[in-house]
C-alpha cells in the first residue's frame, strides 16, 4: 500500500465531485430503473404498483412460449435489416459528397438534417397522408394502388423507409465528423496513381473513418430494436398489418401501459436487452476483422 | 485514441442498452412524451401538452378530462362555480390513449388530479384499490344530488361494494348518420324509424358507386358498430355476471356477419381502407353515404363545413320489431382523488356540475347530453344544422349499457385484433367468433 499524496487526493475529490451530477442522473434516471425493471420481470403485479407476487420464472416461461413475442421480434429485426445498411450507406454517400467543396454545401446539409429536428410524431403524421391507399399523395401521383401501411406484407418496409430518411441527416453528420480527421494527402496521392473516386472512397475513406462507421452501426442497430413511436403513431389496432408491425417496445407498451400487465411487460423488455447485448457482443468482436484505429 | 474510442463505443451501447429497460419504470418519460408531440404540431390542446397529469394543489383544483370538443363549454360552467366558491380551476386535457397512461403513473405514485372522469373500462380497478374519493356519504347529505336522477346503468357503473365513488357526467346514444346529398342523387329514401337493420344492408348496397360508399364500418370501436346488432338480433357480449362470453352465441355471430357481408359485397369499405382513414372521415369528405356514430362525434361533424352542410342524423336501425332498436350507452362519472387536497371544493365542483341546473347548462351549450334525466332536450337546439333528434329518439329505445367487466381492455383488445380475420373474409366469422369467445372465457378467469 503506497501513500497517496495530498495532490492525488484532491484530484481524486474533485475527480468525483465533477461527474458526480451525471452519475446521480444515471442512476436514478437508468440504473435503478433498469434493476427495477428487472426486479418486475419475476413478479406478477398488482394494481398501482400494489399487491405484487413473486412468481420466478413464470413470466419468462410464458415470453418464450408467446407466438405474439417471436413475431416482435422478427418484425423488428425485419425493421432492422431494412433501416440500419440503408441508413448507414446512403448516409456515407451523402457525407462524402457534402464534404467536397460544392455550391450550396451548408443549405444541404441542413436539408438532410432536419427530419431529425422534426418530432417523430409530426413526421408520421405526414408519412401517414403520403401513404394513404386511397387520398394518399404516392399513389394519387403515380396513379397506382398500393396500400402501403395496410398490407401486412409491405408495412413494416414502408414504415422502415421513413425510418432511414429521419435518421439520414444524423448519421451524415457523425460521418462528415469522421471525414474532417481523413489527411488531404492520401486522396492527392491516390489521384497521382490513377484512384478514381470510387477506388478513393473504397479504400482510403471507408478505411480511415472505419471507427466512425461502426460506432454508428452500434448505436443505429440499438436504435432501430428499440423502434417505437413510428410505429406507434402509424399503425392501430384496427389495422390488418398490426401483427407485421408490433415491435418489441411497442408489445411492451401494450401489456405494460395499456393492459396494465406491468411485470410481463417486463420481462419483454428484459428479453429485448438480452438480444441487444448478444448483437452488441457479436460486433464488438467482429470489428476486429475491419475497424482500423489510426 | 484506439484504446478511447473502443472504451466510448462500448459504454455507449451499453448505457443505450440499458436506457431502453430502463424505461420499465419511468417509461412515461421515456416513451410517451415522443407521441405527445404529435397533437402539438396540429390540435388546439397544444399550449397545455402535459407531461404529468396535473397534480394536487392546495386552494386551487386541477381537473382532467380527455376530449378537447367539450373542454370549452365545461370550462365555462367550471368558471361559474369559481366565481360561486371562489376556488379556481382549470381543466387540462390529454387525449384518450395518454390519458389511461397518466393516470395510472398518477394514481401509482399518489399524485392523481383533483377531479377527473371516470369510465367503464377501468373503473372497477380504481375503485378496488381506494383510487377514488368515497362519495356516499356526501350524496346522501346533499339537496342537490339524486342518484334517482340518473340513468341506472351509469349510476351502477361507479359503485362498488355499497360505495358510490363517481356521479354520472353525460349519456351517449348511437344513431345512423347520413349523407343527404348522396342519398338523393343515388334516389334512396332518408333513413328513419321504419328501416330494418336488413333494409339498412340493402340501402347501403344501392348507395355504392365508384365514387363512394354505402356504409362505412369502424372495426376497432364497437360501440358505433357490432355491439348494436348483436343486442338488436338477440345476442350478448358478456353475461351479466361477467363470467362467460357471448361471442359464440348464434345471434352474436349473426350480428357481425350483417358488416363482414357488407364488407364482402363492396358496399362497405375493405379494413385497409377504414384503418387508415376513419369512418368520420369518410363522411366528412363525401366518401360515405352513412355511418354509425356516438353522439360525442357531434362537435366534430357541427365544425365540418361540408358535414354540417349535407348530413343529418337518423334513430338505429332495428331487427325485427322496433322493441329491439338497441342502443350501446356508455356515461363517464365525475370523480375526485381519494387524496386530494380539496375534498370539499372537489365534491362541491363534482356536485354543481352533476346537479340539474349544472346538467341542463351541459346540454344547452352542447357539450353531450347529460346524465341527468330529463335535461337533455335542450341539446337537441343546440346545433341548427342537425336533426339531433336522431339521438335523442335513441334514449326510448332498449338502452343497453356497453359490455364491461374489471379489465375490460383485455379482452376488447383480443376481440378487435382477432375480428379482423372476419372483416378481411380471411376466416369464417364463426370461427373467429368461437375463438374470441374461448379466449374472452379465459381472460374473465383470470379476472
Amino acid at each position: 500500500m503506497k501513500k497517496i499524496s495530498a495532490r492525488q487526493k484532491s484530484e481524486f475529490i474533485w475527480g468525483w465531485l465533477f461527474i458526480l451530477p451525471t452519475m446521480l442522473g444515471l442512476i436514478v434516471l437508468n440504473i435503478y430503473p433498469m434493476i427495477d425493471t428487472v426486479r418486475q420481470s419475476f413478479y406478477k403485479t398488482g394494481d398501482f404498483g400494489k399487491g405484487n407476487v413473486f412468481v420466478g420464472l413464470k413470466n419468462y416461461e410464458k415470453v418464450l412460449g408467446d407466438s405474439e413475442v417471436w413475431q416482435a421480434l422478427w418484425n423488428t429485426v425485419k425493421y432492422a435489416i431494412v433501416e440500419v445498411p440503408f441508413s448507414v450507406v446512403i448516409a456515407l454517400l451523402l457525407a462524402v459528397l457534402l464534404n467536397k467543396k460544392l455550391k450550396g454545401r451548408d443549405v444541404f446539409r441542413t436539408i438532410f438534417f432536419l427530419p431529425m429536428v422534426v418530432a417523430p410524431a409530426a413526421i408520421a403524421m405526414v408519412w401517414k397522408w403520403l401513404y394513404n391507399s386511397n387520398f394518399g399523395l404516392i399513389n394519387n401521383v403515380f396513379h397506382i394502388k398500393v396500400n402501403w401501411i395496410s398490407s401486412p406484407s409491405l408495412a413494416i418496409y414502408s414504415i422502415a423507409v421513413i425510418g432511414i430518411w429521419s435518421m439520414l441527416g444524423y448519421n451524415m453528420v457523425l460521418f462528415l465528423a469522421g471525414l474532417q480527421e481523413v489527411p488531404r494527402d492520401f486522396y492527392e496521392a491516390a489521384a497521382i496513381d490513377g484512384a478514381n473516386g470510387w477506388d478513393q472512397l473504397i479504400h482510403i475513406t471507408v478505411p480511415l473513418i472505419s471507427p466512425t462507421i461502426f460506432f454508428v452501426i452500434v448505436t443505429r442497430i440499438i436504435g432501430a430494436m428499440q423502434v417505437f413511436d413510428l410505429i406507434y403513431m402509424m399503425i392501430d389496432l384496427n389495422n390488418p398489418a398490426w401483427k407485421k408491425t408490433e415491435s418489441l417496445v411497442f408489445l411492451f407498451y401494450k401489456y405494460s401501459f395499456e393492459q396494465s400487465k406491468k411485470g410481463y411487460g417486463a420481462t419483454v423488455v428484459v428479453v429485448l436487452l438480452i438480444v441487444i447485448m448478444i448483437l452488441t457482443g457479436i460486433q464488438l468482436i467482429g470489428q476486429k476483422k475491419w475497424v482500423h484505429y489510426s | 485514441m484506439k484504446k478511447r474510442f473502443r472504451f466510448c463505443s462500448m459504454v455507449m451501447g451499453a448505457i443505450m442498452a440499458a436506457s431502453i429497460v430502463g424505461c420499465g419504470s419511468t417509461a412515461p418519460a421515456e416513451t410517451a412524451p415522443a407521441t405527445d408531440e404529435a397533437p402539438a404540431a396540429e390540435t388546439p390542446a397544444a399550449e397545455e401538452q402535459p407531461t404529468s397529469i396535473g397534480s394536487s394543489v392546495e386552494g386551487e383544483l386541477s381537473v382532467t378530462i380527455w376530449d378537447e370538443g367539450q373542454r370549452p363549454g365545461l370550462q365555462q360552467i367550471v368558471d361559474e362555480w369559481s366565481k360561486e366558491s371562489g376556488v379556481k380551476a382549470t381543466i387540462q386535457v390529454v387525449d384518450w390513449n395518454n390519458y389511461w397512461t397518466l393516470l395510472e403513473a398518477g394514481a401509482t405514485g399518489g399524485e392523481l388530479p383533483d377531479v377527473f372522469w371516470m369510465h367503464s373500462n377501468v373503473a372497477q380497478k380504481y375503485m378496488e384499490n381506494d383510487q377514488l374519493l368515497d362519495l356516499t356519504d356526501r350524496i346522501a347529505s346533499s339537496d342537490k344530488i339524486d342518484l334517482g336522477n340518473y340513468y341506472e346503468g351509469i349510476v351502477n357503473l361507479y359503485q362498488s361494494d355499497g360505495k358510490q365513488y363517481a356521479v354520472p357526467k353525460d349519456i351517449d346514444t348511437i344513431a345512423l348518420w347520413y349523407n343527404k346529398t348522396i342519398f338523393d342523387e343515388m334516389g334512396v329514401a332518408y333513413p328513419d324509424d321504419t328501416w330494418t337493420w336488413e333494409h339498412f344492408a340493402e340501402a347501403a348496397a344501392q348507395l355504392t358507386n365508384d365514387q363512394h360508399w354505402g356504409f362505412a364500418l369502424a372495426p376497432g370501436n364497437n360501440q358505433e358498430g357490432y355491439y348494436n346488432t348483436i343486442y338488436s338480433m338477440g345476442g350478448y357480449v358478456i353475461s351479466d355476471d361477467k363470467k362467460k362470453s357471448g361471442m359464440d352465441d348464434p345471434n352474436s355471430i349473426k350480428a357481425v356477419k350483417l358488416f363482414t357481408d357488407m364488407i364482402a359485397a363492396g358496399s362497405c369499405p375493405d379494413l385497409a381502407t377504414v384503418s387508415e382513414t376513419a369512418p368520420n372521415e369518410l363522411l366528412n369528405a363525401g366518401k360515405t353515404a352513412m355511418c354509425i356514430s356516438g353522439s360525442w362525434m357531434l362537435a366534430g361533424y357541427r365544425d365540418n363545413e361540408y358535414t354540417s352542410a349535407n348530413c343529418d342524423v337518423a334513430v338505429l336501425p332495428y331487427t325485427s320489431s322496433p322493441s329491439d332498436r338497441v342502443s350501446i350507452y356508455n356515461g363517464l362519472g365525475w370523480a375526485a382523488a381519494a387524496n386530494t387536497k380539496n375534498p370539499d371544493a372537489a365534491w362541491s365542483l363534482i356536485e354543481y356540475l352533476c346537479s340539474k341546473e349544472g346538467q341542463l347548462k351541459q346540454a344547452e351549450l352542447g357539450v353531450t347530453m347529460s346524465a341527468y334525466k330529463g335535461t337533455s332536450d335542450a341539446w337537441v337546439n343546440s346545433v341548427d344544422c342537425f336533426d339531433l333528434n336522431g339521438h335523442m329518439k335513441m334514449l326510448d329505445a332498449k338502452l343497453v349499457f356497453r359490455p364491461y367487466s374489471r379489465d375490460t381492455t383485455v379482452w376488447e383488445d383480443m376481440m378487435i385484433e382477432k375480428l379482423q380475420d372476419a372483416w378481411t373474409g380471411d376466416r369464417p366469422v364463426e370461427d373467429v367468433c368461437k375463438d374470441i369467445a374461448a379466449e374472452m372465457n379465459e381472460a374473465l378467469a383470470e379476472e
